[in-house]
């Protein structure tokens, strides 16, 4: 295909584009100095070893059980709405469907000073910290199980269990026999996304926060005003290792990319 | 499992979710809305109505530079979004290689990556003694490092970065939908790679080139950390305003009527979406 | 007279194996030919080979005489008809239609014209706004036909276009097709699994199978001369009867037989070592109802079930073990499930076919 060389070599430098600024930062993580430079100046795991210390590794785990708190929730959650959706006609379904991506549409950010003004009015100041992080991520991250929950649901034959019904199993079984194990990756996608959306988030994050209660990403960014650090480039590498450790396991059993072109976000 | 054909299972199913939502998504919305549009006094709503946020953040010049300023990056950003990515997703749908799938992995690998990795990587090249400056210095292209951070040229090069994943994904999702037999039946009747390629392919795979562009756009407007660390206090954008207003000076009236903004241009950028068309799949075989 | 397209020695494969295993056809101008077989069999690749969308691996492919080795799909002065039709849903139906005369840079005015008349040809005058996706099933095929039509290809290739048509509408379409070609003379290949239409519509039918051609001929050599015993089972029905051969039958003679006690002479298509078991073969529709004459084949059967058929009845019979179905006009015997009943099989006519495939 004429043409196709010169499209490749645009490809290449879209890529290098993408991925240049990534490496960079995992190299300046190995810097020797306490320098922010490219090319890097010799070798050393010392920010490394800062990264992995209590100081980050609080915030970090905080952030996993966040997030798996958020995309645990999100998948209970969304499945009922996905189920009603996909499954029923009634009045108010579309309603229903629209309510259950809205959190997509609007940006998150505006959501969390929503979400602020509103405890302080309602006098649940307490809540700030994890219980308003959980609560936040959640709005945000369930329209990601919905989402991937009903793609799978869809690609479920509509009358499979009617014909599990007309066979004998009562309703609760068709369910469990036939529903529930085809829409698995369906749901493990779902997780895995909601996981990744609320282990990256700020926006909302920012807003609902408290000292001590923040996610890694919200303790990054604070730290930004006193200046770049290598250390600072640990520990954001760190936390991009998370998230592609999870997407790669859960892909060893579930196809999740089959989900990428349902996701918007 | 009684009443499951019951017309009111559904509710009973979805309710507790939907009201989830309804208030924990719905409301703090609402609230935002009206809350611009009281009197505020610190934290404190009066019961007084009152536009004075709005004429608050529409009088004065620096405020309507922030927005407007908001805007043309998120324009910028959507162009050179499309631009970039529509190359790498009509490759990406195209190839026959065995590395097609880690190639659709890597283009994705700045979504996992937080704004903090994307954004570092771009600090460390754009700052004045960062490796750009270095290699032109260098070079002798330049007597002078230049200075591109802070600016929001520097933030629109590090939310198309940050965005450029969206783009490709959308972009993908209708080139993957064409009917192949199209671009066969353009050649057939005479039309080169190339002519196919204007006759065809490109105005079939504007539904989504519209909607990647919009979905970078409404992205890039609300976002928060790129223009907080690669911009400054010259180039306040809409969310960093948000930040400055709803935290540092907490005045939650001038925050909530710049969410308001936000909120309306978000709203009508979906409602411009599904008017234009724009869509993440493409059409069938007519 | 130049060859409108000739194929020699094509061959193509994709990993696993041969695809098209060696195809040499001649297609003189004005014919259609049919590429006929069962999925599988490499019809499409060859297709998809003329019009150059594939390269062959070994092979020549030629177009009124040009060489089209190394020459791209755009160049070859091709027509292409689609299954699914392929219309460009964000044209109208006359620019769908004017597209190949716009590529071959032909001036406003002409095309204009010669849309009109190509929509008048497949009797769709007076629908040129409108969008494909705006049309029936039936009026995208027409758009489709016309498309290819106007540019008054060299070879006009139609993959399939009648598949996703309801029967009435394929069978109307068959012959209007046909019908059209003929008018226009316009070099024609059809692939299709359907024989009907291979039968309907072809000057010649080249029988596919294993990525070769198992025979190329006319439609009434192809459906009395079979080749071969799939060719036989392949087009229309047949009937097999096990029978015992006399002597070494050569290939394209008549050998004599014994079925059921009686002594038949049967065209042999492919070669019979002596004594070997062998099948006779015959058209259902070969069969009648025993009138006692002497020298009749009388076959023996009993009648598992009667399927009447409005015009004709088909009789499906277990005959020496062997199905065996009689297709004879309504009213002509009367016979029901578990009766005896005496056929008078064909005397001539018959096919004889070695009984290992």
């Amino acid at each position: 295909m004429s043409g196709w060389g010169g499209l490749r070599a645009m490809v290449a430098a879209v890529y290098l584009f993408a991925l240049g600024p990534i490496v960079i930062t995992a190299t300046v993580s190995f810097n020797a100095a306490n320098q922010s430079r490219f090319p890097p100046l010799g070798f050393s795991l010392r920010w490394w070893a800062e990264a992995l210390g209590p100081r980050w590794l609080g915030p970090l785990l905080f952030s996993v059980e966040l997030a798996t708190a958020a995309s645990v929730l999100a998948v209970l959650a969304g499945f009922p709405l996905a189920y009603a959706v996909a499954r029923r006609q009634f009045p108010g379904r579309d309603f229903l469907a629209a309510l259950s991506l809205g959190p997509l549409a609007l940006p998150a950010l505006v959501t969390g000073i929503g979400l602020l003004q509103m405890l302080h009015l309602a006098g649940l100041e307490a809540l700030f910290g994890l219980p308003a992080l959980v609560l936040g991520h959640l709005v945000i991250c369930l329209p990601f199980a919905v989402r991937t929950i009903g793609v799978s649901l869809l690609s479920i034959p509509g009358n499979a269990e009617q014909a599990a019904m007309s066979l004998g199993a009562s309703p609760f079984t068709a369910f469990r026999e036939v529903t529930l194990p085809l829409v698995k990756s369906g749901v493990f996608a779902g997780a895995s996304f909601a996981f990744v959306q609320s282990f990256t988030d700020y926006s909302i994050s920012l807003f609902l926060a408290r000292p001590g209660s923040s996610p890694i990403t919200v303790t990054i960014l604070s730290f930004l005003e006193y200046g770049f650090a290598p250390t600072l480039a640990a520990v954001a590498v760190l936390t991009m290792i998370v998230p592609i450790v999870l997407i790669g396991a859960v892909q060893r059993f579930f196809r999740v990319g089959d989900f990428l072109y349902e996701t918007r976000h | 499992m009684a009443g499951m054909s019951d017309r009111r299972f559904p509710w009973l199913l979805a309710g507790p979710p939907a009201l989830f939502l309804l208030l924990f998504f719905v409301l703090p919305n609402a609230l935002l809305l009206t809350a611009s549009a009281f009197k505020s006094d610190a934290q404190v709503l009066t019961n007084e109505l009152s536009g004075e946020s709005y004429a608050f953040i529409f009088g004065k010049a620096l405020y309507r530079a922030a927005i407007y300023r908001t805007f043309w990056i998120g324009a910028a950003v959507g162009a050179l979004v499309v631009l970039l990515s529509y190359p790498v997703a009509f490759f990406l749908t195209r190839t026959r290689s065995r590395w097609k799938g880690w190639l659709i992995a890597l283009i994705l690998a700045p979504l996992l990556a937080s704004v903090v990795v994307r954004t570092y990587g771009w600090w460390v090249l754009l700052n004045r003694e960062g490796a750009i400056n270095g290699a032109l210095l260098g070079l002798g292209v330049i007597d002078e490092p230049l200075v591109m951070l802070p600016s929001s040229g520097a933030i629109v090069v590090g939310l198309v970065h940050a965005l450029l994943p969206f783009g490709v994904l959308t972009i993908m999702g209708v080139l993957a939908g064409l009917n192949p037999n199209l671009e066969r039946a353009a050649m057939s009747l005479g039309a080169s790679s190339a002519r196919t390629f204007v006759e065809v392919t490109l105005p079939l795979s504007m539904s989504g080139v519209l909607a990647a562009f919009l979905l970078a756009f409404s992205l890039a407007i609300s976002a928060y950390a790129t223009p907080t660390i690669l911009g400054g206090p010259a180039t306040e954008t809409l969310a960093t305003l948000i930040y400055k207003f709803m935290v540092s000076l907490v005045d939650w009236g001038v925050g909530s009527a710049l969410g308001t903004v936000l909120i309306v241009v978000s709203l009508l950028l979906l409602w411009l979406g599904t008017r234009l068309g724009a869509r993440r799949a493409g059409p069938g075989a007519a | 007279m130049t060859a409108a397209l000739a194929l020699e020695g094509l061959r193509k494969s994709f990993g696993a194996g041969p695809v098209v295993d060696g195809i040499d056809l001649v297609v003189e101008p004005g014919e259609f030919v049919t590429l006929l077989g069962p999925s599988g069999c490499g019809k499409t690749t060859t297709l998809n080979l003329v019009a150059g969308f594939q390269v062959p691996d070994a092979g020549r492919i030629a177009i009124r005489g040009r060489e089209m080795t190394g020459v791209p799909p755009h160049h070859r002065d091709i027509g292409l008809v689609f299954q699914d039709y392929a219309l460009f849903p964000h044209r109208t139906v006359a620019e769908n239609v004017g597209f190949g005369l716009r590529m071959r840079k032909v001036g406003r005015a002409e095309v204009e014209q010669r849309v009109g008349e190509a929509l008048g040809l497949v009797q769709l005058a007076g629908l040129e706004g409108r969008r494909p996706g705006q049309l029936s099933g039936g009026q995208r095929q027409r758009v489709a036909l016309a498309r290819a039509l106007v540019i008054r290809p060299s070879v006009l290739l139609l993959d399939e276009p009648l598949s996703n048509l309801d029967l009435k509408l394929r069978e109307e379409m068959r012959l209007e097709i046909s019908g059209l070609q003929r008018r226009l003379g316009i070099t024609t290949i059809l692939v299709t699994h359907d024989q009907g239409e291979a039968l309907v519509m072809s000057d010649r039918v080249a029988v596919m199978r294993g990525g070769r051609i198992s025979q190329v001929t006319d439609p009434v050599t192809l459906y009395n001369r079979p080749a071969d015993r799939f060719i036989a089972e392949f087009i229309g029905s047949m009937n097999f009867l096990p029978c015992l051969t006399e002597g070494v039958v050569a290939a394209g003679a008549v050998g004599s037989v014994v079925v059921e006690g009686q002594a038949v002479r049967a065209l042999a298509p492919r070669a019979i070592k002596a004594g070997t078991a062998a099948l006779l073969a015959f058209r259902p529709e070969q069969a009648r109802v025993a009138s006692g004459e002497a020298g009749e084949l009388r076959l023996r059967g009993r009648v598992v079930r009667v399927a009447y058929l409005g015009g004709r009845t088909e009789l499906h019979l277990e005959m020496g073990g062997r199905p065996c179905v009689v297709d004879v006009p309504s009213g002509t015997v009367a016979a029901e499930a578990g009766e005896e009943v005496v056929l008078a099989g064909p005397t001539s006519a018959c096919l004889l076919f070695p009984a290992e495939l």
